[in-house]
């Protein structure tokens, strides 16, 4: 019998197209063979290889919540080769799935806490796999207070505008802040740097946890910006980005120091970053 | 001596800040090898040797200073010297930047004809030239050797021995004593077209794509080079003869005109794929077509296949 | 274990009943360079040999290995075809010491969480014959990783030539196999032969400059920036030898061969830490963007990063990067910085 080859993908169809902004697309997609859901039963933050058969692989978040059965979502930003022929794809039309990969944002140690995710542009993707998971209606009592501060470069490459704007704020104990970088003609809501917009509103550090992801810039300041707060190193949790292709700790490209990103990651609280060497 | 030659010319350069670093020989792992040493300071000056197995040409290092308000100091023998104006043609490092310190050169030994004959797993002591001999004292023991029996290839055939660009020439000019003759070439052109066939397939399936030699060589310049490019993918990544016969064979076409026949390439391939053979043939069939000299040669003769005139006969068109 | 001896006499004939039997890859000569490969007459073997010049990784990882076949009808329609079969049995013979060790610093890569089919099944259907070495060369420094020249660890079989005998250990129970390729031709006596094994490591131990690692992990631990790092990576070309010569390195890339009209495959190929695209992300970030990081992480790598993942040896101290590094970057130079303070 041949054994189990973990780089072979399992089959899906795209079975919905979103355009959440000029270079953002999300896909639902489905396996063909409904089986695989039993095994490949995916934790929020946790990561997959997308096949476009012919053109290769790209290593992208599972941006869908466990909770939400069925189908799995992936928020795709148009940024090379494999994400510019997918964001031509249609329903109806097939890709490859293999994973999950990775560790997972610590959603058990986030019990019984407030929650405060700070996201920027595309980055808004892995979180919203925890966001969706701690406000479904069976997990929703485990947590306290939940706030999202989300930012992009303008209104137009905001996305998930349907959660940021209708659905999350409708949640009990949920709290969403939405800013832009630049005034735009008929924006009303709040102007300026996500850093910024975090030292403005100044959230009391006692029993929360931060889950940040974004562009390293980004990431850059408001750690610093928490930090400051008085954000202790556990209480800080960011989701890294490199680049991948086996998924599975072997191909040896997203190593930072002795760690595989893909494998030990991509989930690191800011006290494990600091131990690393600044490779990412 | 030389040596102490180099180590007085950089020391100057470096005490009066006419040069922001200098890239010469240091001392290698054994007796038969150098390294690259980059010295930046007086107090680095002492690094600096020369060997008669300094066979490693150094002008592409200035490459990683692309931009930079910088002069930098290269040691340079004559072949070595082709490539500085190579660089300078193709606009990728101005001569302005450039501080050449030119050795006029007799020869380099071949490391590994050497070592058949004569232990040099020691540190190389010193040496001494008397007419046609070598004496070398290394640790493992002082040999004795007929030059001309251990010379590089590419040293039999030279026709530059003295550097032909230079801020300072460190020796007396050395005439050009040899030519050119082409044998090797000549002798895979003699093949039949499927044992020429056979011959390369042989060596192109040897190529692990390592590009040690688009890394060294320097009319290898561009920026972004296709072969790394993943879009449009000319040439996978897979290691088998198609792909790396598209790799060897496009490569051998983008120097072409420009190869300034330093030798680099097949020095440093791992798999002794004689890959300036290739590059050889185009100089070869050029300098019959054109009447042109091995390119880098002559500074006033641009790149043969990038020059332009009216009165191209365009026998083709 | 179970020791005895072949003599020399009859040691071709052994291994000619194993060729009768599988595939034997051994070291030949093959256009000026000595390389694993398959081979056609026993004769033809080099026993005498100092180093492949390619390490024997490519027998269980190689450089390009067609994953699965791909039809794609414009993506609407999609069949993957895996091969049933990996490779047939075969049998390697003629391995060193360091590069018995470097299967052995390969295998938790590929065989441990997510074991990987490729890896596995080539690993499973592999034969390993050990050769102990009789000489070493000036680039060698396997004793500075606590490996001797001579040693079995890592085989199924070993050998060591002793005169005009061979002293055979069956280390492991898939060496039984080959040692019963002909009944009765392995003689159990082993009187002399370990005192002359352990004779023959101690001259080709002398024959090895010795490199003191003690230290040099502790310094890596604590510092990431060093001075020496800079030094060393401007002499670097960004060329990939190193990387391909080197028998643990592992790292790998993943493409699409695609003809055209939907049909390809996919295939994995070896990749290196040393090309500036090697961690360059779609949009352009590079978390290591120049020489000195990539020098870096390789060296990192063979001294520190591969023990804190696997506990087992990332450099074997085979040589082929200080024979092969087209400008003498020097492992062993680069480990006395290391130890100087550089």
């Amino acid at each position: 019998m041949a054994l189990e080859n973990p780089l072979l993908p399992h089959i899906a169809t795209i079975t919905k197209v979103i355009d959440e902004t000029p270079d953002v697309k999300t896909f639902q997609m489905v396996f063909d063979d409904p089986g695989v859901f039993d095994v490949f039963k995916q934790k929020p933050g946790q990561v997959a290889q997308i096949s476009i058969f012919g053109v290769g692989e790209a290593t992208i978040s599972i941006t869908s919540s466990p909770t939400r059965k069925g189908m799995l979502e992936f928020s795709i930003k148009k940024v090379g080769r494999l994400t510019s022929v997918i964001h031509q794809m249609e329903p109806g039309m097939k890709v490859g799935i293999r994973g999950p990969y990775g560790n997972h944002f610590p959603y058990e140690m986030m019990k019984g806490k407030d929650l405060l995710f700070i996201g920027g542009g595309i980055g808004l993707a892995p979180l919203r796999s925890l966001i969706d998971f701690v406000l479904a209606p069976e997990n929703r009592q485990d947590y306290g207070k939940v706030e999202i501060l989300y930012g992009a470069r303008s209104s137009a490459d905001l996305c998930f505008k349907y959660d940021l704007f209708d659905n999350w704020p409708r949640q009990p104990d949920t709290k969403v802040y939405v800013t832009i970088d630049r005034p735009e003609e008929g924006w009303d809501g709040h102007v300026g740097f996500v850093p910024a917009y975090l030292e403005e509103l100044n959230p009391n550090p006692q029993n929360k946890v931060t889950i940040t992801c974004g562009p390293p810039i980004m990431i850059k300041f408001v750690l610093q910006a928490l930090e400051k707060m008085g954000y202790s190193e556990d209480q800080v949790v960011t989701t890294l980005e490199l680049k991948m292709k086996c998924g599975i700790g072997k191909c040896g490209r997203c190593n930072i120091g002795s760690k595989f990103v893909c494998v030990d990651g991509p989930v690191f609280t800011l006290r494990e970053l600091k131990k690393l060497p600044p490779e990412f | 001596m030389l040596k102490e030659k180099i180590k007085s010319t950089v020391t100057e350069l470096l005490e009066n800040k006419r040069i922001d670093f200098v890239i010469g020989y240091g001392a290698g792992s054994d007796a038969g090898t150098v390294r690259p040493a980059f010295v930046k300071s007086v107090e680095e000056v002492e690094q600096l040797i020369w060997s008669p197995f300094a066979v490693n040409n150094l002008a592409k290092f200035v490459m990683d200073h692309l931009y930079e308000n910088i002069k930098i100091g290269v040691i340079v023998k004559g072949c070595d010297s082709r490539s500085v104006i190579r660089l300078v043609q193709d606009k990728v490092f101005p001569r302005e930047n450039f501080y050449v310190i030119g050795v006029p050169c007799k020869g380099i030994l071949d490391k590994n004809k050497v070592a058949k004959d004569f232990d040099l797993s020691g540190d190389l002591v010193d040496f001494t030239e008397q007419g046609d001999e070598v004496i070398l004292k290394t640790s493992k023991g002082e040999f004795k050797l007929r030059k001309e029996d251990y010379l590089l290839d590419k040293c039999y055939r030279c026709e530059t021995p003295t550097p032909v660009v230079y801020d300072v020439l460190l020796g007396e000019e050395v005439a050009p004593f040899r030519t050119d003759d082409y044998e090797d070439v000549k002798a895979i052109e003699n093949l039949s077209v499927e044992e020429k066939s056979r011959y390369w397939d042989k060596q192109f399936e040897k190529c692990i794509r390592c590009y040690a030699c688009r890394n060294v060589c320097s009319a290898c310049n561009c920026r972004d080079c296709v072969f790394d490019m993943a879009e449009p993918n000319w040439v996978g990544k897979a290691a088998n003869l198609s792909e790396n016969t598209a790799f060897h064979l496009i490569r051998a076409w983008h120097v072409a005109g420009r190869c300034v026949d330093c030798g680099e390439c097949s020095r440093v391939c791992p798999m002794g794929i004689p890959v300036n053979t290739l590059n050889r043939k185009m100089i070869k069939d050029m300098k019959e077509l054109f009447a042109v000299e091995t390119p880098g040669k002559n500074p006033e003769q641009g790149p043969v296949l990038g020059t332009f005139r009216t009165d191209d006969p365009e026998e083709f068109m | 274990m179970r020791k005895g001896y072949i003599l020399k006499e009859s040691f071709k004939t052994w291994l000619g009943a194993i060729k009768e039997k599988f595939p034997l890859i051994a070291p030949v000569q093959d256009d000026g360079l000595t390389l694993f490969k398959e081979v056609e007459k026993v004769d033809d073997i080099v026993l005498d040999y100092g180093i492949t010049r390619m390490p024997p990784k490519d027998l269980f990882f190689p450089q390009t290995e067609k994953m699965f076949r791909i039809k794609n009808k414009n993506n609407v329609a999609i069949e993957l075809e895996s091969p049933e079969k990996v490779t047939d049995e075969l049998v390697l013979f003629g391995v060193h010491s360091c590069d018995l060790k470097s299967i052995l610093a390969l295998d938790p890569v590929f065989t441990t969480r997510f074991p990987d089919r490729y890896y596995q099944e080539r690993r499973d259907k592999t034969y390993v014959i050990g050769l102990s070495c009789t000489k070493a060369l000036p680039t060698c420094f396997c004793t500075a990783y606590g490996i001797n020249p001579t040693d079995a660890d890592g085989a199924d079989v070993h050998l060591t030539e002793l005169g005009d005998k061979y002293l055979v250990e069956v280390v492991t129970e898939r060496g039984e196999k080959l040692a019963a390729a002909i009944p009765g031709i392995i003689f159990e006596d082993t009187t002399n032969l370990e005192a002359e094994k352990a004779k023959l490591t101690e001259k080709v131990k002398g024959e090895i400059k010795f490199i003191d690692l003690t230290g040099v992990k502790e310094v890596l631990d604590e510092n990431f920036e060093l001075p020496l790092w800079e030094k060393w990576a401007q002499k670097c070309l960004g060329c990939g030898i190193c990387t391909y010569v080197c028998p643990t390195c592992h790292c790998f890339d993943i493409n699409d061969f695609n003809r055209g009209d939907g049909v390809g495959e996919r295939f994995r190929c070896w990749d290196s830490c040393m090309f500036s695209d090697f961690t360059r992300m779609a949009g352009g970030h590079n978390p290591r963007p120049t020489k000195k990081e990539r020098v870096r992480n390789r060296f990192m790598h063979k001294l520190k990063y591969h023990l804190d993942r696997y506990n087992i040896v990332g450099c074997v101290g085979c040589g082929r990067c200080v024979q092969r590094c087209p400008e003498n970057i020097d492992i062993r130079a680069i480990i006395s910085d290391i130890k100087g303070g550089v």
